[in-house]
């Protein structure tokens, strides 16, 4: 058992140093120092004006290990700086990338968290009562809101949400945020709301899916032959048994709660992480993309090498190899 | 790498039209090919008997983008105001609209200007956007580019999760474990966060974008293949054509890849649907591909709080997004419907 | 769940239907309460805290934060939305006269020019008693000095820290884009290379606190301390704007203390990040990404000593004003005499996106706001409020900023530049020609703009209403001839056999702004010039412009004082942002137009003036470094509840004297946002319906 868990670890320790090295091939050697300085001072730039960007920004090294500077190489530098978490300062305006991340994990994890179990919520109770109430009208007018509601842009969600409830009904802000937590609920309520009404479809149709997918098993045929209600097959078979690809899907989605949702974040103007990728993107800050990337999937591994060691901890039919 | 699409009118020319005829060939030669594997065809005719009204949705779509794709430099009528375009390579869809831009706003099929009331040169079904560009022109030619991302990009993802998924399942041990670990650490990335990176290292442009999108999306569909792969291997044919020593390519493209044909077709069309929003997604962070629909959505948001309301440039790219995302995911499930066993089983 | 559980199964039997309608129930219970709970804790779209609403707290927005609170670096106009209110200045301007008029701010009086033998010039400020810094953390560090502090801690305002704040600027390693006009003081320039040098010969002398280096440097020869409240300047030659430049933040009083303390390091800010000003207000919360938060500051000598009633402390009595509309009378003449700040705080906040903005200001969120240019035809009917607006009680202020809008090209570029010669002069003659700023008014500022024909904006001496330039009126036959000429017939560059390519660098990467600047770059595709665009956000533009790595640009030049100097000097070789990182972002360099702008600085404002500046101007329509676009126009919005709001266009602190109903504004909040709940009665009411019938048919099927 505790090989195993060890060489979990081991594994997601692996994957983590290939993301590391794949931004590092990303950042450096698809897109060189003097590409990235270029894109940042213009195409027309100046050798001259190239070589002081990458000397103010830490780029003026070589990329990889060699005679004479086996340590102070980019690759070495990278590689350390992500790995004991520094994560070096901004490209943009200089200020510690740790910093901006601390302070956007606060107001993306509020957002995220509400919206991911809401969401979780609202989607698995319509599809148990699809596959509860399946081949009526009601299975089919969920089908078709849910194509529709994946066929629509979340960036028409979001202005029609913020006119429909901001300005016209006038239940919520327009936008904006606040820790607060008499003020979290409100600026909060509305990119909820949107964030729900954007991604549920998807979720109905995939669980959906799962629940009739349950419904047309053998055991289920069993319990209603043997009399039982409907609905307690139902509550009492189905939903037990649809808990597994449930929770897998959870887990999974778990870990990307904390990198946020771009789009709402800089539609609705909440100061997260999502927001933070947004002006990192217009102001070409390559450094601090770089650490968001390997920060999500640090959290990624992480979050999936404890699933794993939970399952075969908790049900005995998964083998350890 | 953005370079090969941006500069030179002739190469610009030469690529688009060379794309869309490729595209096109692939197309006729998919056809023939599923015309001979029975169950295939059955599932097709199945699918096109219940979705008619979508499949011939997507075929105008695939028409206009057709027509926006056949483009040459020089000949006919250049518009007075743009001299540069007579340099550029216009498509057939920029020579019927080739008419001198108008002043500014104009409504859908009025005769004259939206504020000031100056007559217009022409009606615009469609009306016209602030620079006075025909909305209809550019919603039409927004169904190439959305075409474009989505072929560009399957024909970059599907051939690599193939060829990764296939070899991983059929030969397994060391290999599978090497290309397992890569699809693990692409997969560990954030999904958003991987292809804005992307786009940003690869520099803004068509290609990078499907580059980029490419690169994001082959993973789930290379695990897929692999787990069908690892079980066609046992199946009875596969594993008497294994004891009668038939060399490993051949058994890959004569029993597996045939297999899975079902899979890249149902993978295909709602991969599409994705891609199109995605990059609608990359278009309102001001990365994505120029003149998309999203762009065009992103530029002319504002516009709906004008009052008068100036609703005639979000609504078209909006409907034309929406129609083609709602069109490929009905034959996408119709798709799956039918061709996946796992659902036909479901369904009896 | 076999034999056993078949029989628990009919053992529960009976309890099941109990069971199950409790469950039934479950579901709409639920979603009730979560429905109910929503409308009743968050069925309102206020986006603030309910208590704060009675309170004289002044809300508005801003859009891209500043990138520096360093008054000696900090120049934007994002950047001064803070530093012009924590920070005060030598100087100030009479808040309603116009022509502006300077008075006395920290100190005194305006100090008159004393002119010395050699051309030099000496002005002695007097500061007003009693001046404190605001409370900080960097004053708390060590014993405190008497010379320094009052009996109650507080740190006073000395003369030397005039000195510092001027050291300050002349600090090369500080980077102050000022260097320029203050090098006028005597010995400024050579005092900052005295400091540059002994930094790079002595690294035990650069490891030193910055207040160190400059004591052992010595003494700058233009600034003579001579008492605690009392120095004079002296500049080696006449420059009568400088006192201009004491009405602005750069020269504000900066404490050693706080240049000490706030060095980034250890985990405190920077300068860039935190202010210790003597200003109105103070800085509460700097969360520049989402929300900044200014109070008022109660060490300020407005406020510590309201009995003073010194002039920029107390809100101005109508006297001596002309102009004035009758609404504005009706507004300020109440508030004559009142004490500065009327408002207790200050909240800003960020945001990015215009709808929500001006959608939160009609709802009563912000008190002020610009005219998003989709919401003109709402706001604004034949050049007055349209009657909703003015139903609700708002006012509508028009002016002319004293600004311009320009197209630059980058004279240090071979292909636009100087080094093409002749070529590249008619090359901009023929993009001028062509470039249509009337209807880029007409369509995207809704004509809020006047077509500019120089440099020089209305209301400033030299603009010359009855003037027009010949290359800023369309004419396209003349551009396509000027465009052959220079050797590119059609726009085609002979080299390539292609149309010319050019880039155009524009600082913002919305889509929204790409499709005004392809409005300009459609104008030049009608003469044949392919104009491709590239865009970065504003300080990455900045940085780009610093490094010299651009073809064509779009800028603006709002006036730091009302002088035609200020505007000229924007073209002069020595400003040129190449050489000196100075302002010139066009790099122009023409040494007629530097001799001429030597002589017209100087001089007061009189028909030679005149005739030097016709001069001046003759040479840029020549030249073409720039292509003029236009003079903006001003409408603020304000709702009726905000007192004392007279636009300025310059970039100069008016916060302070601005008032709010703050009763007023509760009542009109609460009045315009009632929220509207009958849909979501219909919404769940459309659920039940959806969903009854199920239940219904399930449970008649089950019996």
């Amino acid at each position: 058992m505790l090989s195993y868990i060890l060489r979990r670890f081991a594994y997601g320790a692996l994957v983590v140093l290939g993301v590391l090295v794949f931004l590092f091939f990303l950042f450096f050697a698809v897109a060189t120092p003097d590409d990235i300085a270029r894109r940042s001072v213009g195409e027309k730039a100046t050798p001259a004006v190239i070589e002081q960007w990458k000397i103010n920004h830490g780029y003026d090294r070589p990329l990889f290990p060699g005679p004479g500077h086996y340590k102070d190489n980019l690759f070495v530098r990278h590689m350390t700086s992500m790995l004991t978490f520094d994560l070096g300062r901004s490209d943009a305006d200089g200020v510690p990338i740790k910093q901006r991340i601390a302070e956007g994990a606060g107001p993306s994890l509020a957002l995220s968290v509400p919206l991911f179990f809401l969401e979780l919520f609202v989607s698995v109770v319509v599809s148990l009562f699809v596959a509860f109430f399946r081949e009526t009208y009601f299975d089919r007018i969920v089908l078709v809101f849910s194509v529709f509601s994946m066929s629509v842009s979340i960036l028409l969600y979001i202005i029609g949400g913020q006119f429909l409830f901001g300005t016209v009904l006038r239940w919520f802000p327009l936008s904006g945020f606040d820790s607060s937590p008499s003020l979290l609920f409100r600026f909060l309520a509305l990119p909820v709301l949107v964030g729900v009404f954007a991604s549920v479809g998807s979720s109905i149709r995939f669980y959906r899916t799962v629940f009739l997918e349950e419904v047309h098993k053998d055991y289920v045929r069993t319990a209603r032959a043997k009399g039982a209600s409907e609905l307690r097959i139902m509550l009492k078979h189905v939903l037990p048994n649809a808990m597994i690809p449930i929770l897998t899907n959870v887990v999974m989605a778990i870990p990307f709660l904390f990198t946020g949702s771009l789009l709402l974040e800089a539609g609705f103007g909440i100061p997260g992480l999502g927001a933070l990728t947004v002006e990192a993107i217009n102001a070409n800050d390559f450094s601090t993309l770089r650490a968001m990337v390997f920060i999500g999937s640090l959290l990624f591994v992480l979050g999936q090498v404890l699933t794993d060691i939970a399952y075969t901890i908790v049900d005995p039919r998964v083998t350890l190899e | 790498m953005s370079e090969f699409f941006s500069p030179g009118p002739v190469r610009d020319a030469l690529t688009s039209s060379v794309i869309a005829l490729t595209v096109l060939l692939l197309a006729v030669i998919a056809i023939i090919k599923v015309r001979k594997d029975e169950p295939l065809a059955a599932g097709f005719a199945e699918v096109y008997r219940r979705r008619r009204f979508s499949i011939a949705v997507l075929v105008l779509y695939c028409f206009v983008a057709l027509l926006d794709s056949i483009a040459w430099v020089g000949g006919g009528s250049v518009s007075e105001g743009d001299l540069v375009s007579a340099h550029e390579a216009r498509s057939v869809i920029d020579r019927v609209f080739s008419r001198p831009r108008e002043r500014g706003y104009s409504a859908p099929l009025a005769d004259k200007e939206f504020y000031e009331g100056s007559p217009l040169a022409a009606r615009h079904v469609l009306g016209t956007n602030v620079l006075g560009e025909d909305v209809l022109y550019l919603t039409l030619k927004g169904a190439r580019v959305a075409l474009l991302i989505g072929a560009v990009t399957s024909l970059i993802t599907i051939p690599l999760a193939l060829f990764f998924g296939v070899l991983a399942g059929y030969f397994g041990g060391r290999l599978d474990d090497i290309i397992f670990f890569i699809m693990s650490t692409l997969a560990s990335m954030p999904g958003v966060l991987l292809l804005v990176a992307l786009v940003m290292a690869l520099g803004q442009g068509t290609l990078s974008v499907c580059i980029a999108l490419g690169v994001t999306s082959w993973v789930g569909f290379a695990r897929l293949t692999r787990g069908e792969t690892m079980k066609l291997r046992q199946v009875d044919y596969v594993l008497a054509a294994r004891s009668l020593g038939v060399r490993p390519a051949r058994i890959i493209l004569r029993h597996i890849i045939p297999n899975l044909l079902h899979l890249i077709v149902i993978t295909f069309v709602l991969l599409f649907s994705g891609l199109v929003l995605s990059e609608a997604t990359l278009s309102w962070l001001g990365i994505g591909v120029g003149g998309s629909w999203g762009q065009m959505i992103a530029q002319a948001k504002d516009e709906l709080s004008r009052d008068p309301l100036i609703w005639w440039n979000v609504v078209p790219a909006g409907v034309a997004l929406f129609a083609l995302l709602l069109c490929l995911n009905l034959v996408g499930d119709a798709l799956r419907d039918v061709l996946d066993p796992r659902t036909r089983r479901l369904r009896a | 769940m076999r034999a056993d559980g078949q029989t628990v199964l009919f053992a529960r039997r009976p309890n099941l239907r109990g069971e199950e309608s409790a469950q039934r129930g479950l579901l709409p219970v639920l979603l009730g309460t979560l429905i109910a709970a929503v409308l009743a804790l968050g069925c309102t779209n206020r986006p603030y805290a309910d208590e704060e609403s009675h309170e004289p707290i002044l809300y508005v927005p801003y859009g891209e934060p500043p990138k520096t609170l360093d008054p000696a670096v900090a120049y934007s106009t994002a950047d001064h939305v803070v530093t012009g209110k924590v920070y005060d200045t030598l100087l100030d301007y009479h808040y309603l006269k116009r022509p502006f008029e300077l008075i006395g701010g920290l100190a005194e009086h305006v100090p008159e020019a004393e002119p010395l033998e050699g051309g030099r010039v000496r002005y002695q400020f007097r500061l007003r008693e009693d001046l404190r810094f605001a409370r900080d953390a960097c004053f708390e560090e060590g014993p405190k000095d008497p010379a320094r502090f009052t009996e109650d801690g507080a740190r006073r305002v000395l003369a030397t820290d005039f000195l510092f704040s001027l050291s300050r600027v002349a600090d090369p390693a500080v980077g102050s884009p000022v260097v320029e006009p203050l090098s006028h003081i005597d010995g400024l320039v050579a005092w900052g290379e005295r400091l540059a040098a002994r930094r790079k010969n002595d690294a035990e002398f650069a490891k030193r606190r910055v207040s160190q280096q400059y004591q052992e440097i010595g003494a700058l020869s233009g600034f003579e301390v001579l008492s605690d409240r009392e120095f004079a300047i002296t500049l080696h030659s006449p420059y009568p704007q400088i006192l201009y430049w004491f009405a602005m933040p750069f020269t504000t009083p900066m404490a050693f203390e706080a240049v000490d303390y706030y060095t980034g390091e250890g985990g405190r800010p920077s300068l860039d990040e935190h202010a210790v000003g003597t200003g109105p207000f103070v800085l509460k919360r700097y969360d520049k990404r989402a929300r900044i938060v200014l109070e008022k500051n109660p060490d300020w000598y407005g406020v510590r000593h309201p009995e003073w009633r010194a002039p920029a402390a107390t809100f101005p009595s109508l006297e001596g004003v002309t102009g004035l509309s009758a609404a504005n009378i009706e507004d300020f003449a109440p508030l004559a005499g009142r004490s500065l700040p009327m408002l207790t705080r200050i909240e800003m906040r960020r945001e990015e996106e215009t709808i929500p903005t001006f959608g939160k200001f009609m709802q009563g969120y912000y008190d002020t706001s610009g005219i998003a240019r989709e919401s003109f035809n709402r706001v604004v009917h034949e050049g007055g409020l349209s009657a909703e607006m003015a139903e609700r009680g708002m006012r509508l202020e028009k002016s002319v900023v004293p600004a311009v809008f320009y197209l630059g090209f980058n004279m240090d570029d071979p292909v636009v530049g100087s080094a093409a010669g002749e070529r590249s002069r008619l090359l901009r003659q023929a993009m001028s020609l062509v470039t249509n700023s009337e209807e880029y008014c007409r369509l995207f500022l809704n004509g809020r703009g006047l077509p500019a024909q120089s440099p020089l904006p209305p209301g400033l001496f030299g603009y010359e209403e009855d003037y027009k330039n010949p290359y800023r009126t369309l004419n396209f036959e003349e551009a396509r001839r000027l465009l052959a000429q220079a050797g590119y017939p059609g726009g085609i560059d002979p080299k390539t056999k292609r149309p010319l390519k050019l880039t155009f660098d524009v600082a913002d990467t919305s889509p929204e702004s790409r499709v005004r600047f392809l409005f300009w770059t459609n104008q030049w595709r009608k003469l044949g010039i392919n104009v491709e665009l590239s865009a970065t956000n504003y300080n990455k533009f900045q940085e780009k412009v610093r490094d010299g790595a651009y073809q064509i640009f779009q800028w603006g030049w709002v006036a730091d004082y009302p002088d035609p100097e200020n505007f000229l000097f924007l073209l002069t070789g020595p400003m040129a942002r190449s050489a000196s990182g100075g302002p010139n972002t066009a790099n122009f360099s023409d040494p007629e137009f530097d001799a001429l702008f030597g002589t017209m600085k100087t001089m007061e404002n009189t028909e030679e003036r005149l005739e030097v500046i016709r001069k001046m101007r003759a040479i840029l329509e020549r030249e073409r470094p720039w292509i003029e676009l236009f003079h903006p126009e001003e409408y603020a919005l304000a709702h009726g509840w905000l007192r004392g709001v007279k636009p300025a266009g310059l970039s100069i602190a008016t916060t302070k004297y601005y008032g709010v109903d703050a009763v007023a504004r509760e009542q009109a909040r609460r009045e315009w946002n009632r929220p509207i709940l009958w849909p979501a009665w219909v919404f769940l009411a459309l659920l039940a319906g959806l969903i009854g019938p199920l239940i219904g048919r399930y449970l008649k099927e089950r019996t």
